[in-house]
């Protein structure tokens, strides 16, 4: 009776001695197999890593998540994230914050390419979350002022870090800057870094040309008259000729030369035959 | 008695009769059937889509459905097809046979390589014909939002296809190379899972080799990341329906980088199925 578990211990012992030599030219065969594909597989990763932006993330647990998520759900993301996201509007309604904030994060994991979940979901939590925790908290008519503004500044900046995060997806994206600077703007109150966010939107390829305009509007709100006249006089060229913006940005010129009182000889004259319409490099 | 020479015949034979045993199993004809109702009926999910172009997200899911069902079919038919013939005793009368075990590895793998591009040909196939109808009704609606005609290339559906399958041949080499030494269909079926995870991981092994914190964490990183193909390689259908064409070089490439772990994978799995008592 005694002797048995000392026979299995020796069986399996001898098993493994006899397949450890198989073992060892396994690994082995796969080992020299993978060194000199590396050859082939490193040029081509390069590429490729430079192309999607998910399998670069700095973080290991995210780019770890983003690696099982593309391979195993693979094109199946869209349509998983889709369904993420109508839950979460059912939660919504039902103003959820804990719920709705963890859908929130689930359907950019899940899918971080459409913008629209990043730019919604930094909407949700900045104003809806803002107006849920003060209804909470007994409403905007019990809730001192102060205590609100708090929990909107609370929320904005949450909402910005998940903006930050969509920029790692999604680098050069002006909507992501133009989002960021409403919340700024309109939450925050930060007209300083507002007029920076749209000024990082206009810069970004096919940055939207109001975001230019919007950032000499907060220079000109900051008191900051003749850097935002200097900002619409190098935006002007640039603006397409005939444009309805284009006159704006040329009366607005008017307006801030007028306030600063800049001398006729030395104010701004458009390019002869209207501007060409081009924009700066790297837009 | 004289030792017959290596015949490929005989293994295309065994190929031929590995496709046939798994047109018959259950398991193959429900995920097709899946796979094949999902791309049909996938502009029913068109009301679902939030953000992604519709072309785009359609091919998303056509090809979502072969790399996710390709893989369970790949898996599970890999373990079920090679594990049926040692619990049959099949393989015993085959080998009785001037028969190499080396045919019996490459037919087996022959076998279910054809499973999966009949697969992936039949998903391929369908999701051409919904993009093309999509993309030419869309072409009636909004003739303005395709000022140059139809924008999707064709070859690059099947490029991206082919790609995919080139994917499911190396995961069924890994894990014909599993069955070679495995015990039992459900270590395999297990194992070959958890091989296409670390596939997909691949990279960050790399990654950690690369810049990891201690010598004992960069040696097994680097372990894992020399052991395991990088299926992220694969990834050629993120550029269909998005306006991007294929890069050719890159297909060119990945099948090199396949056929080259295929081979491998393939000769360590007839080298541990000779070792092998059934």
């Amino acid at each position: 009776m005694s002797s048995r578990p000392v026979r299995s211990q020796s069986t399996v012992s001898a098993n493994v001695k006899s397949r450890l030599p198989a073992l060892v030219v396994i690994i082995g065969g796969l080992a020299l197999t993978g060194a000199l594909l590396r050859l082939v597989e490193a040029p081509l990763w390069t590429v490729l890593r430079a192309e999607q932006p998910a399998l670069r993330l700095d973080s290991t647990g995210a780019a770890a998540g983003q690696g099982v998520t593309l391979g195993l759900l693979g094109g199946f993301r869209a349509i998983v994230a889709d369904f993420t996201w109508l839950r979460l509007h059912v939660l919504w309604e039902q103003r959820d914050l804990p719920a709705t904030d963890t859908l929130l994060r689930l359907v950019t994991a899940v899918d971080p390419r459409p913008l629209y979940f990043w730019v919604n979901g930094a909407r949700i939590i900045a104003f809806d979350m803002t107006a849920w925790r003060i209804a909470a908290a007994g409403g905007y008519d019990s809730v001192p002022e102060a205590r609100q503004e708090r929990i909107g500044a609370e929320q904005a900046r949450l909402a910005i870090r998940r903006l930050e995060e969509a920029m790692t997806f999604h680098p050069a994206n002006a909507a992501l800057w133009v989002e960021r600077a409403n919340i700024e703007l309109n939450r925050l109150h930060d007209v300083a870094a507002a007029a920076a966010s749209y000024r990082r939107a206009w810069e970004q390829p096919g940055g939207p040309d109001y975001a230019a305009r919007l950032h000499a509007e907060l220079l000109k709100r900051l008191g900051r008259k003749a850097e935002a006249l200097a900002w619409l006089v190098q935006l002007h060229p640039q603006l397409p000729t005939g444009d309805e913006a284009t006159e704006i940005v040329l009366g607005r010129i008017r307006d801030l030369e007028k306030d600063l009182q800049v001398p006729a000889a030395r104010s701004y004259r458009p390019p002869p035959g209207g501007p060409p319409g081009a924009k700066p490099g790297g837009r | 008695m004289t030792r017959v020479p290596f015949s490929f015949t005989r293994a295309r034979l065994i190929g031929q009769n590995t496709l046939l045993e798994a047109s018959r199993q259950k398991l193959f004809s429900f995920l097709l059937l899946l796979a094949l109702s999902l791309v049909a009926g996938a502009q029913g999910f068109r009301d679902f889509n939030f953000g992604a172009p519709e072309l785009k997200f359609l091919a998303d899911l056509g090809y979502g459905a072969m790399a996710f069902f390709g893989a369970a079919l790949t898996v599970a038919a890999t373990a079920q097809l090679f594990f049926s013939e040692i619990e049959n005793r099949t393989a015993l009368t085959l080998l009785a046979k001037p028969v190499w075990r080396a045919e019996f590895i490459l037919g087996k793998y022959l076998g279910i390589a054809a499973v999966a591009a009949v697969f992936c040909v039949l998903l391929t196939g369908l999701l051409a014909a919904v993009l093309w109808a999509r993309e030419g009704s869309l072409l009636t609606e909004f003739p303005e939002a395709f000022p140059h005609g139809r924008t999707l290339h064709f070859a690059d559906l099947v490029a991206a296809g082919y790609v995919q399958w080139l994917k499911l041949a190396v995961l069924a080499a890994f894990t014909l190379l599993v069955a070679s030494f495995s015990q039992t269909q459900l270590y395999t079926v297990v194992t070959g899972f958890f091989v296409l995870v670390i596939c997909h991981l691949q990279y960050l092994a790399q990654d950690a080799s690369a810049r990891g914190d201690s010598v004992f964490a960069r040696a097994v990183a680097g372990a894992i990341g020399l052991l395991f193909p990088n299926f992220q390689l694969f990834n050629l259908a993120e550029n269909v329906g998005a306006g991007v064409a294929v890069p050719w070089d890159r297909v060119a490439h990945v099948s090199v980088y396949a056929l080259g772990y295929v081979v491998a994978a393939g000769a360590l799995a007839v080298y541990s199925f000779r070792k092998r008592e059934i």
